[in-house]
């Protein structure tokens, strides 16, 4: 009985060290900004319903990037505005592109966010972690058509990207 | 009819015929029905479930409409208290079924839960086998801890089916196979997914290891078969490997007498197959790939450790006597030599690998009749007649199918089923009455 109890402590220590770090995540003090998105629905056994996403930086093509994603499995992107925007209800915002790549850690300069390698035929793309937003079955934004939201996101201490929600985006 | 009805039914008629008595039928059906499972599962206790399960099923939808509303932190506080109390009124209830196996379930499937309500929450994602293996290694140490068999059971099949999942897709932190247009898998996936394999057996509960043995046996030979870094592209190879691997399974992994069908199914299945081999062409390819050379070295030695396990180990093909063993072992070894026929095979070469897997289970089904009748065993009597009737009618339909566009044909070969089903019935039964003298 006392082991099982060392092992329940140790799974509770598990989740609530977990949850912590997340929750710490989400509300590091970093700037939010906006990633253009292609949405469609599928539904995950685990967790519910949500919105696949595929951003317009799965697939960069900038500076380095052809390179690394053809040699490197884990790698770095950097994220700038270069001038893009778009409406949305909260007012216009800054819409972020994949403007490098690079294989090993970079500086400590600001933009840089850790990808992954994702074997897409027949062009390999990079991976962020962000591309799932779970929301409710009722939600319209479930429903969402490509280009018509975008994706609010931050990045973590650990220069994970953190996905904040998902913002209707009005055209123009 | 429930089976608690029939035996009340044949205890009665035993009672009444005079085999035993009406005390004794009595007493046997008591202890029986006692052992039921839920035997103490009362109406009190099944009231107080259903209503568990309303006022359960109210706060998940009062919960559900308001989910939005909810902060993180609440979310996840809920979940550890539920988590807790699942988890202790399991530990507390241990000694009393009805309970601790149902809340032993809920503790054990709680990780899972927690992970996709985290994911949920965060909006995570990622590689898709890491939450499963997240989950096992959580759930481990309750499956090796638990006085019950029950999570260790959960445990194994899931590291079993994330093996399998995981190591025959392409896009995973355990992919072992070559995804169209993509890099080759790491070699860390290698070790990793040795290590869940590993983990899958030891948690295994109890003795009889023949279903992990089974489950990881089938799982080589699918690496083998798949594009993976132990490829193998050579007919030959494959099916040495494969008639190999069977034999193995069925001498390692029937120690009791219960778990031989499935390897025994295995084997006769992989031996069935190979009757086929009558209709080879010479030429069929599997593209440009080699086989690698890892995937020799596994064949090789799974051939070389199965012949060292026939001449070291009792076979279960035919349990009873000495010429059953020579036999049954002379069997298995001629059902792995005749994957030779097939290196630089000619149509010639594959039909004489054909007759003779023809002969293998026509030997086999004539030994489990002659042994069945010898030690008056029923079953390998009755198996022995279900392969021998499988070969006939597989060759006949398979000779004959041609044929089989014509009415007339139609009609011949249903009266020759008859005739083979009557003659078959009536020499099983006059076997069995002889074994049973």
């Amino acid at each position: 009985m006392t082991k099982l109890r060392i092992v329940l402590a140790a799974q509770i220590f598990f989740f609530f060290a977990w949850g912590g770090y997340l929750l710490f995540s989400k509300n590091a003090a970093s700037p939010e900004f906006y990633l253009e998105t292609v949405p469609v629905d599928p539904r995950d056994l685990l967790s519910g319903t949500y919105v696949a996403l595929s951003y317009e930086v799965s697939t960069p093509q900038a500076g380095n990037c052809p390179g690394v994603l053809n040699s490197a499995r884990n790698f770095f992107v950097k994220l700038e505005n270069k001038g893009k925007t778009a409406d949305t209800p909260a007012g216009t915002v800054p819409v972020y592109e994949a403007t490098d790549c690079a294989a090993g850690s970079p500086d400590k300069e600001p933009g840089w966010v850790r990808a992954a390698l994702r074997p897409n035929f027949p062009r390999p793309g990079a991976s962020y972690g962000i591309e799932r937003f779970f929301l409710n079955e009722n939600d319209p934004r479930k429903d969402a058509r490509s280009g018509s939201v975008i994706a609010k996101v931050k990045i973590d201490r650990r220069r994970q990207l953190v996905l904040l929600d998902l913002v209707k985006k009005y055209s123009r | 009819m429930s089976y608690y009805k029939k035996l009340k039914t044949e205890l009665t008629g035993a009672a009444d015929a005079g085999i035993i008595t009406a005390e004794q039928a009595d007493r046997v059906w008591e202890r029986s029905y006692a052992d039921r499972p839920f035997a103490s599962f009362k109406a009190a206790h099944l009231i107080a479930a259903v209503s568990g399960l309303f006022i359960a099923l109210g706060l998940i939808l009062v919960v559900s409409y308001n989910w939005d509303k909810i902060g993180e932190a609440a979310k996840m506080g809920a979940f550890l208290l539920l988590f807790a109390g699942a988890a202790e009124a399991a530990i507390r209830l241990e000694d009393k079924p009805a309970a601790a196996i149902p809340l032993e379930t809920l503790w054990f499937f709680m990780p899972a839960l927690g992970i996709g309500l985290y994911a949920q929450i965060f909006n995570l994602s990622g590689d898709p086998v890491r939450p499963y293996l997240v989950w096992a290694a959580l759930s481990a140490p309750l499956a090796v801890l638990s006085k019950r068999p029950l999570a260790a059971y959960f445990c194994s099949i899931l590291l079993f089916a994330v093996l399998y999942w995981g190591t025959l897709g392409s896009t995973n932190m355990l992919s072992l196979t070559a995804g169209r247009g993509a890099a080759a898998q790491p070699f860390w996936h290698w070790p990793l997914a040795l290590i869940v394999l590993g983990s899958g057996f030891a948690l295994y509960p109890g003795k009889p290891l023949g279903k992990p043995l089974g489950a990881g046996i089938i799982w080589l030979f699918l690496l083998l078969a798949a594009d993976t870094a132990i490829k193998v592209r050579s007919e030959a190879l494959l099916l040495l490997a494969g008639m190999s691997l069977a034999v193995l399974w069925l001498t390692w992994g029937s120690e009791e007498k219960e778990s031989v069908l499935g390897p025994l199914t295995a084997w006769t299945g992989a031996v069935y197959a190979m009757t086929f081999f009558w209709h080879y062409k010479p030429g069929y390819s599997h593209g440009a790939s080699e086989t690698a050379p890892y995937g020799a070295m596994i064949t090789w030695g799974a051939f070389a450790g199965a012949l060292i396990t026939l001449a070291i180990r009792k076979q279960p093909l035919l349990p009873e006597g000495k010429m059953e063993d020579y036999l049954a072992k002379g069997l298995l070894a001629a059902s792995m030599l005749c994957a030779f026929l097939l290196f630089d095979a000619n149509e010639g070469s594959a039909m004489i690998l054909a007759v003779i897997a023809n002969l293998i289970l026509a030997a086999f089904g004539a030994g489990c009749i002659i042994s069945g009748s010898k030690s008056s065993d029923e079953k390998l009597i009755n198996r022995g007649i279900l392969i021998i009737t499988l070969t006939a009618v597989t060759r006949f339909v398979d000779i004959f199918g041609s044929l089989l566009k014509s009415g007339v044909a139609f009609i011949i070969t249903g009266l020759a089923f008859a005739a083979l089903a009557y003659f078959i019935n009536q020499g099983r039964k006059a076997l069995i009455g002889a074994a049973k003298k």
